[in-house]
C-alpha cells in the first residue's frame, strides 16, 4: 500500500486537471450500510444459535470489500498473460495460493499432529475428486469467465459495484449450476467420475515434508514463469 | 498534437483496455488519448499497460466511480 | 527501462489534485485525509489483496473447518428456486451422491457458509465501493454484453459442476490444501481462459 515516486511527477501535466463533479459523498450511504451489516449478524447469530455463522458473515464481507479495493481479478490473472502480457494478477494469485498452503498446512499438520492420523489432516483440506471431468469443467469455466467478464468471486464482487451486466450473469450462472447438478448422472458416466476421487498430495506422498516441498516448488516455477512473461511482454511492447 | 476521445463507460473488463490498445495504435506519435472508464479494474489495467509499454499517462477521477485517463503516444 | 514493478507505477495512481477548493466542507475533509484515502479510496496493491485474501481464506478454514467457495452454494440456491416453482431438487442424484448435507433434515441456507460469504462478498463491495465515493450503476450498453452475461454464467455455472468448484473452491482453496485436483483445475482454467480470449476478441469486443 506504500505509494512511490514516479517519473509522472517531474514531468509537465499532459493535460489542464479535470476538476471532480462536484456530488455527495456517499460515505453515509456506507455508514447505513454498515449498521445494516452489523444488524444482519445480530439476527444470524439468533436465527443459527450460534456466533460462528455471524463470523462467516463478516469474512464474506470482508472478503468482498478487499476484492474490490485491491480491484482483484482472478480472470484476469488467466486471461491477461495471454491477451496484455501482463502477469501481475498472476504472480499475485500465485502469492495468495502460498501464504494459503503455510496456513491451511498448519492447521492440517496440527489436526495429524493430534491423532497420527493423515485421514484427519484431510478432512481439513479441501478435497474434491478429480479427473477429466476437473479438465472439462476447469477449461469451460475459465472460457466463460473470460467472456462474461468475470469468475464466480469477480461477478459477486461487481455486482455489489453496480455493474448490471453481472446482475445478468447471476441468474443464468444459478441455472448453469443447476443444469449441471441435474445433468451429474450423464457426464459422471462420460467421465467415470468417482466422488470419493479426491487426491490428497500429502497422502499419495506418503508425508507433509515432501509434499510441502513439491508444492512450494511447484509454486516458486510458476511464479518466476509468470516473471519472465511478464517481463518479456514488456520488453517487446517498448 | 491530436487529441481523441474515447469513450468507455459501461464498458466489462477488458475491453476498456483492447480499445485503448487498438485506439493508441491509429494515432500519431505525440497524439493524446482520453479513455472515459467506469470499471474500477481498468483504472488500474489501463495505466499499469501505459506505463509498460512505454507511454505517458495521467488519471483523474472524474466523478464517482469514474475515470478519465490521458494517454500520450510515446513511440 | 527497469521498473520496481510493473503495478508499481500504475498503483500509485491519485487524482491530480484538483485546485483546493477552500471551503469548510465536512465532504472535503473526509475525502482528503490521507490515511482514510489510502485506506478507502486508493486502489490497494494486488499483493496486499492476495494476502489479506488467503488469510480471510485460513481464518475461515480454522473457525468453521471448511475453506472458502462459490459455486456449490448457487447450486443450492438454484435447487431452492426449483423447489419455489414446485419441483422437487431432492430427487436428484447430484445432493444424493455428490452433496448429501443438502438432503440432511436441518439443512437451511441461512446456515450454509457458502451462501452468506456469497452475499457477503457482494455487500462488501457495495460497502468498499460507497466508503470511496466510488459507486455507480454501470447499465448494459449492448446485445453484444447480454448474450456474454448469458452465454458466460451458462457456461460457468456448467463447468463449476463438473469441476467440482470455480476459481476460489478449487483454486484458492483446493490448491492450497494440497488437493490434486486444485493443480489439475489451475491448468485447465488457463487454458480455458486463453481459449476464452480469442473468442472474445472476436465475437464480444
Amino acid at each position: 500500500m506504500t505509494t512511490l515516486a514516479t517519473p509522472q511527477s517531474i514531468r509537465r501535466p499532459l493535460r489542464a486537471p479535470a476538476v471532480r463533479k462536484e456530488r455527495a459523498s456517499q460515505l453515509p450511504w456506507a455508514l447505513v450500510l454498515l449498521a445494516l451489516v452489523v444488524a444482519a449478524g445480530f439476527y444470524l447469530v439468533r436465527a443459527g444459535g450460534s456466533p460462528k455463522f455471524a463470523f462467516i458473515w463478516a469474512i464474506g464481507i470482508a472478503l468482498g470489500l478487499t476484492l474490490q479495493r485491491a480491484r482483484f481479478c482472478f480472470t484476469a490473472s488467466m486471461r491477461d498473460p495471454v491477451l496484455t502480457g501482463s502477469t501481475s494478477l498472476t504472480k499475485a494469485v500465485v502469492v495468495g495460493l502460498a501464504v494459503g498452503t503455510v496456513g491451511f498446512s498448519a492447521i492440517q499438520l496440527a489436526a495429524y499432529l493430534k491423532t497420527g492420523q493423515l485421514a484427519d489432516a484431510m478432512k481439513l483440506a479441501g478435497l474434491e475428486p478429480v479427473g477429466m471431468h476437473t479438465v472439462v469443467g476447469g477449461f469451460l469455466f475459465g472460457l466463460g469467465a473470460v467472456i462474461a467478464g468475470g469468475c464466480a468471486s469477480g461477478t459477486l464482487m461487481r455486482m455489489g459495484e453496480g455493474f448490471l451486466q453481472q446482475w445478468l450473469v447471476i441468474p443464468f450462472f444459478i441455472l448453469g449450476s443447476a443444469i449441471g447438478a441435474v445433468t451429474w448422472p450423464i457426464w459422471k458416466a462420460a467421465f467415470h467420475v468417482q466422488p470419493k476421487g479426491g487426491v490428497y498430495v500429502p497422502m499419495a506422498l506418503g508425508g507433509f515434508a515432501p509434499a510441502l516441498v513439491l508444492q512450494f516448488g511447484l509454486l516458486l516455477a510458476v511464479y518466476l514463469l509468470a516473471d519472465w512473461w511478464g517481463r518479456r511482454s514488456a520488453r517487446r511492447a517498448r | 498534437m491530436a487529441e481523441k476521445t474515447l469513450d468507455c463507460l459501461g464498458e466489462a473488463c477488458p475491453v476498456p483496455l483492447i480499445r485503448t490498445q487498438r485506439a493508441l495504435s491509429e494515432l500519431a506519435v505525440g497524439d493524446l488519448l482520453i479513455v472515459q472508464i467506469d470499471h474500477s479494474c481498468a483504472m488500474k489495467n489501463i495505466p499499469e499497460w501505459a506505463n509498460k509499454t512505454g507511454h505517458n499517462f495521467e488519471i483523474q477521477e472524474v466523478d464517482d466511480g469514474q475515470w478519465e485517463i490521458a494517454i500520450e503516444r510515446g513511440h | 527501462m527497469p521498473l520496481a514493478s510493473e503495478e508499481a507505477v500504475a498503483h500509485d495512481v491519485r487524482p491530480i489534485a484538483a485546485p483546493d477548493i477552500a471551503n469548510d466542507n465536512d465532504r472535503a475533509r473526509w475525502r482528503d485525509h490521507e490515511t482514510y484515502k489510502a485506506l478507502f479510496v486508493n486502489p490497494w496493491t494486488y499483493m496486499t489483496g492476495a494476502v489479506v485474501l488467503a488469510l480471510l481464506n485460513i481464518a475461515l478454514v480454522a473457525a468453521t473447518g471448511k475453506g472458502w467457495g462459490v459455486t456449490t452454494s448457487l447450486a443450492y440456491w438454484g435447487a431452492w428456486i426449483w423447489q419455489a416453482v414446485g419441483g422437487d431438487p431432492h430427487q436428484w442424484a447430484y445432493f444424493a451422491e455428490v452433496k448429501p448435507a443438502f438432503n440432511a433434515p436441518g439443512f437451511n441456507l441461512l446456515k450454509d457458509a457458502g451462501s452468506l460469504t456469497n452475499l457477503g462478498m457482494v455487500v462488501g463491495a457495495l460497502l468498499a465501493a460507497l466508503a470511496a465515493s466510488q459507486f455507480r450503476v454501470k447499465r448494459i450498453k449492448s446485445r453484444r454484453q447480454v448474450a456474454a452475461a448469458v452465454l458466460g454464467g451458462l457456461v460457468m455455472g456448467l463447468g463449476a459442476r463438473m469441476a467440482f468448484g470455480c476459481n476460489i473452491g478449487d483454486l484458492f482453496t483446493g490448491l492450497p490444501s494440497m488437493s490434486l485436483h486444485g493443480w489439475v483445475f489451475m491448468v485447465s482454467i488457463f487454458l480455458g481462459a486463453a481459449a476464452g480470449s480469442k473468442l472474445l476478441v472476436k465475437y464480444f469486443i
